[in-house]
């Protein structure tokens, strides 16, 4: 179980993929692919309508053993879960979800600032939380609460 | 954006010199080992940071500031933003030789989770094993208070993973009975909010409230994932996460114990579990509290959720709930029965909703793995599942995908062809049609099993039409969404002036019905589906259709491929009927046709090659085609591969049955289509034909001639007068200097090669090669017919035979 950031050494071969399957399906769909005006913070927190999607790939470059990529498009951005085999895809769509809105508030990814880069602590923060070790958690709504009470987010429901 | 930012910032971390990597990192190692590691450290660690991840090769950071990092990462006094960038630091150097990290004498549980991080991420088998005694060792202990073995079980689930050998029988039966104990007897009341304020805001002290579930009733029995609390206990977090580690902490250890046969146990016999026995092993005690959670998990999973976000969580569980049922019973196979009637009755409960499709799927896998032991009979629910769900659920891209996952787990019972899998096929292609990109790699390994002799034909069929296909779905899903006043009332006398009309219309009904099949339905094809076809026209440019129709050339040549294999005279010759049949019909995308037209003329040849007597006894079909100049504009590839195949197999030694007759009905036709492309009219705009086409022609009635050596003067005149062709001004304007060039020379080496018949005969002739070596002599006719001319045109200087 994998996240992709920017700076992944062997992540950036399926980060291509990644931005393959979104064109594709945002052609299909008949959307633009230009991202749209800014999101209010409410909207961002439940990302049901965000384009995304599952494909495989298969053992070779760059993991070795073949793996799903669940991805999630926001706005101009794309963010990835690399699954092995025998984990649930339903958790980690949900898992995704849950994750992107987080990391783009507390890294303010909107703004024009490079905070993504210069914050890995914030980041691992996140992950530390919502994907501990890189294993995904069967967390209810109240659970995600008391989880951003946490971290200090403050999420409006 | 900030990309622009954030492009030139990763630019300028990657192509830091080392020199200045070096210094900076001094400046770096004297913050932290100052008074207080304060904010500059941060910043220069988040820089350091950066530096190190961004280049794909490692960076050198010094030994001793390496040592540095670690000794601040396990030091109380440090920060801990500051602790979780060295971490951070670390991992991204890994492997790391200089690692002196150890996890020994790490108390706090927090601190243990974020060096075992590093330790873990060593790629060493040996770290990884220490880090797993040590986390096993302080769950085993009552932990100091303040300390929490929530941030352990996430460490302990990635040990696993990474070698399940490092934790010894005894260790892994110590965590299974911890696992047990927080999956069934969690707290069943809710936690308690952290005090706020001071002495003087200290509320009352409340009794704590009971949990609840997810609809608001108060809880019914224990503590799952699904249950709700304002705030949570620490016992209520490690159900959390021994709940989500317990898949694979049972397909790592939950196998059958070594000892666990008591006195009196007749080996072999099913024990009922219906109670806990006080001797049982750790595992089977894990695997009863499992299962019992499991069935909570369902039974929560029926209760409508106040939160919407919640309902996703529900069909999570479900579904893991199913998949470590159906481990444990492969585990033990005394939990069948009971998990056989749970899941009857959940499958019951679901199989009506479509948001809950999902679950279908492990419910099935369930009953594949496990129906034949319990005696019961799942067809129904195999039947539900193929005939139903793509049907309605095609446009789920997720249920696409592991719908398809699913058939390719389960391959082996595609082989079965009159079981309801492989009759399904028909339903299993709207996933690709609908959501081609992400499937098409997926439908490559799921084909050849999805044919055979009986399938073959219909599957052409549904290839060459699939993104038809896609349009049609675009047209069910677009009905489906009219409201009942509105849905178009179908005039029969008039006819539909829309496709969505064109739905329901009487003309039109039928030949949707059966692009739209749910089952393989070989005699029940309707005379043409062209009206259909026609009608769909309007969405061919739509963007799913176009993506579908891309996919269709690869499949093809994968059908073919699969289909050489197993296909005997007659299903050949169907196919190529077939084929030269339905390159009239297909939907009008010119890209589309063009590469379809592509794969059907270079399998042609590939056909013809398989079985040259089909020549003969597909003779007038094949006739037909080739004498039509129609054939030749609007599909050159096809028409070039047929005329080709004519001029290699169409030969008394390929079929005895072939005679000089056959042969000059052939010529004749030929001749007059060479005759018609090659006439020089006086209008200006005549179109080229691909002068491939040309040079094909010209071979092969040289090849007719030359086995019906009449024709030979014929063939020489023609030929001879390509030289007038190739060089009157009409045609100059039309091709292109090479290719005229070449056609004269081919040309002039047939001329030659007709001047000598008994060569050409044995040239044209060969035998039909079944060896590798003979199929490589027959593809050196260029080289041949060279070698030929030369003789006979021996050019200055060149060597005398």
């Amino acid at each position: 179980m994998r996240l992709q950031g920017m700076c992944g050494k062997r992540e950036s071969g399926s980060q291509g993929q990644v931005a393959f399957q979104c064109q594709l399906l945002q052609s299909s769909l008949g959307r633009p692919s230009s991202p749209q005006l800014p999101w209010l913070r409410d909207e961002l927190m439940s990302l049901q309508d965000a384009p995304g999607g599952l494909f495989q790939m298969l053992p070779g470059d760059p993991f070795p053993e073949q793996v799903t990529v669940v991805w999630l498009s926001v706005l101009a951005l794309a963010f990835s879960l690399v699954c092995e085999p025998q984990e649930t895809l339903s958790l980690a769509e949900m898992t995704l979800r849950r994750l992107a809105p987080r990391l783009l508030l507390s890294l303010r990814l909107l703004g024009p600032g490079i905070d993504i880069l210069l914050c890995p602590d914030a980041t691992d923060g996140l992950l530390d939380h919502l994907l501990p070790h890189g294993h995904m958690l069967f967390l209810n709504e109240h659970f995600l609460q008391a989880m951003d009470r946490e971290l200090g987010i403050k999420a409006s429901r | 954006m900030f990309t622009a930012a954030a492009e030139s910032f990763l630019r300028q971390a990657r192509e830091s010199r080392e020199e200045e990597l070096r210094r900076f990192a001094a400046r770096v190692s004297a913050l932290l080992q100052g008074p207080e590691a304060g904010a500059e450290a941060v910043d220069g660690l988040q820089r350091l940071h950066l530096t190190v991840a961004a280049t794909k090769y490692p960076r050198q950071l010094n030994g001793k500031f390496v040592e540095l990092l670690q000794t601040v990462l396990c030091s109380p006094k440090s920060p801990e933003q500051i602790q979780v960038l060295c971490a951070a630091i670390l991992r991204e150097m890994s492997p790391c030789n200089e690692l002196i990290l150890s996890c020994d004498e790490i108390q706090d549980t927090k601190l243990l989770s974020l060096v075992s991080s590093v330790l873990l991420a060593q790629e060493d088998k040996g770290e990884v094993a220490a880090v797993g005694q040590r986390v096993v060792k302080a769950l085993e202990k009552r932990l100091p208070e303040g300390q929490s073995a929530r941030f352990l079980l996430p460490v302990l689930a990635n040990v696993i993973s990474l070698s399940p050998a490092s934790l010894t029988e005894e260790q892994t039966n110590v965590v299974s009975k911890k696992l047990a104990d927080w999956l069934r007897y969690a707290s069943i009341q809710q936690g308690m909010a952290q005090p706020s304020g001071g002495f003087f805001s200290s509320p009352r002290t409340k009794q704590p409230a009971p949990i609840t579930e997810v609809d608001g009733a108060v809880a019914t029995d224990f503590f799952t994932v699904l249950s709700v609390a304002q705030h949570y206990t620490q016992d209520q977090w490690l159900n959390v996460q021994a709940f989500s580690m317990l898949r694979n902490w049972l397909l790592c250890y939950g196998g059958k114990e070594l000892n666990t046969l008591h006195p009196g146990d007749k080996a072999g016999v099913d024990r009922a579990v219906t109670s806990v026995v006080s001797t049982a092993g750790p595992r089977e005690r894990l695997r009863d509290k499992a299962f019992e959670y499991c069935q909570r998990l369902m039974e929560q999973s029926t209760r409508r959720p106040l939160k919407k976000d919640d309902g996703d969580l529900q069909k999570a569980c479900l579904i893991e709930a199913v998949t470590i049922m159906d481990i444990i019973c492969k585990q033990d196979s005394s939990y069948v029965c009971r998990a056989v009637s749970s899941l009857q009755m959940l499958h019951s409960r679901i199989c009506g909703d479509a948001t809950y499709a999902r679950a279908l799927l492990p419910i099935a896998q369930f009953f594949l793995n496990h129906s034949k032991l319990a005696a019961v009979d799942s067809d129904a629910i195999y039947k539900h599942l193929f005939t139903d769900i793509p049907a309605q659920l095609f446009h789920n891209p997720s249920l696409a995908f592991e719908f398809v996952q699913f058939c390719k787990d389960n391959s082996q019972l595609f082989t079965d062809s009159s079981s309801i899998f492989r009759q399904s096929f028909p339903n299993l292609f709207k996933f690709l049609a609908w959501n081609s990109p992400p499937l098409i790699s997926e439908f490559v390994d799921l084909l050849p099993f999805l044919l055979d002799p009986g399938t073959a034909i219909e599957i052409f069929h549904l290839l060459l039409d699939l993104p038809c296909l896609t349009a049609a779905l675009d047209i069910q899903l677009r009905a489906a969404a009219l409201p009942a006043s509105e849905r178009a009332r179908a005039d029969p006398a008039g006819k539909p002036g829309t496709c969505l009309e064109a739905f329901r219309h009487p003309l039109y009904k039928g030949l949707f019905q059966h692009l739209l099949r749910t089952t393989a339905a070989p005699q029940d094809a309707p005379e043409s589906l062209v009206p259909l076809r026609l009608l769909l026209g309007s969405l061919a440019g739509s963007p799913r259709v176009v993506q579908c129709a891309e996919t269709v050339p690869v499949l093809l040549e994968l059908f073919f491929r699969v289909v050489a294999e197993f296909a005997d005279g007659s299903l050949i010759n169907q196919l190529v009927v077939l084929l030269l049949q339905r390159s009239d019909q297909l939907y009008e995308i010119p890209a589309f046709k063009e590469d379809v037209y592509r794969v059907l003329g270079s399998q042609l040849a590939v056909l013809c090659g398989l079985r040259p007597a089909l020549l003969v006894e597909l003779s007038s079909e094949i006739l037909e085609f080739s004498g039509a100049v129609s054939n030749l504009q609007s599909k050159e590839p096809i028409f070039t591969h047929m005329v080709w195949a004519v001029g290699e197999y169409l030969s008394v030694s390929c079929d005895k049955r072939c005679t000089v007759e056959q042969i000059s009905r052939f010529f004749e036709s030929l001749e007059a289509v060479l005759f018609e492309i090659t006439q020089l009219r006086p209008q200006a705009c005549t179109p080229g034909c691909a002068p491939r086409a040309i040079s094909v022609l010209m071979a092969t009635l040289t090849k007719l001639a030359a086995r019906s050596q009449d024709l030979i003067p014929r063939v020489s005149m023609f030929l001879s007068k390509m030289r007038t062709f190739v060089q009157s001004p009409a045609v100059t304007s039309v091709y292109c200097e090479e290719d005229l060039e070449e056609i004269l020379i081919r040309a002039t080496e047939l001329m030659n090669l007709l001047k000598m018949p008994s060569v050409a005969q044995f040239v044209f002739t060969p035998p039909v090669a079944s060896t590798r070596l003979q199929r490589e002599a027959n593809d050196s006719l260029p080289v041949a017919l060279r070698m030929v001319t030369e003789l006979l045109e021996p050019a200055p200087g060149s060597v005398p035979v």
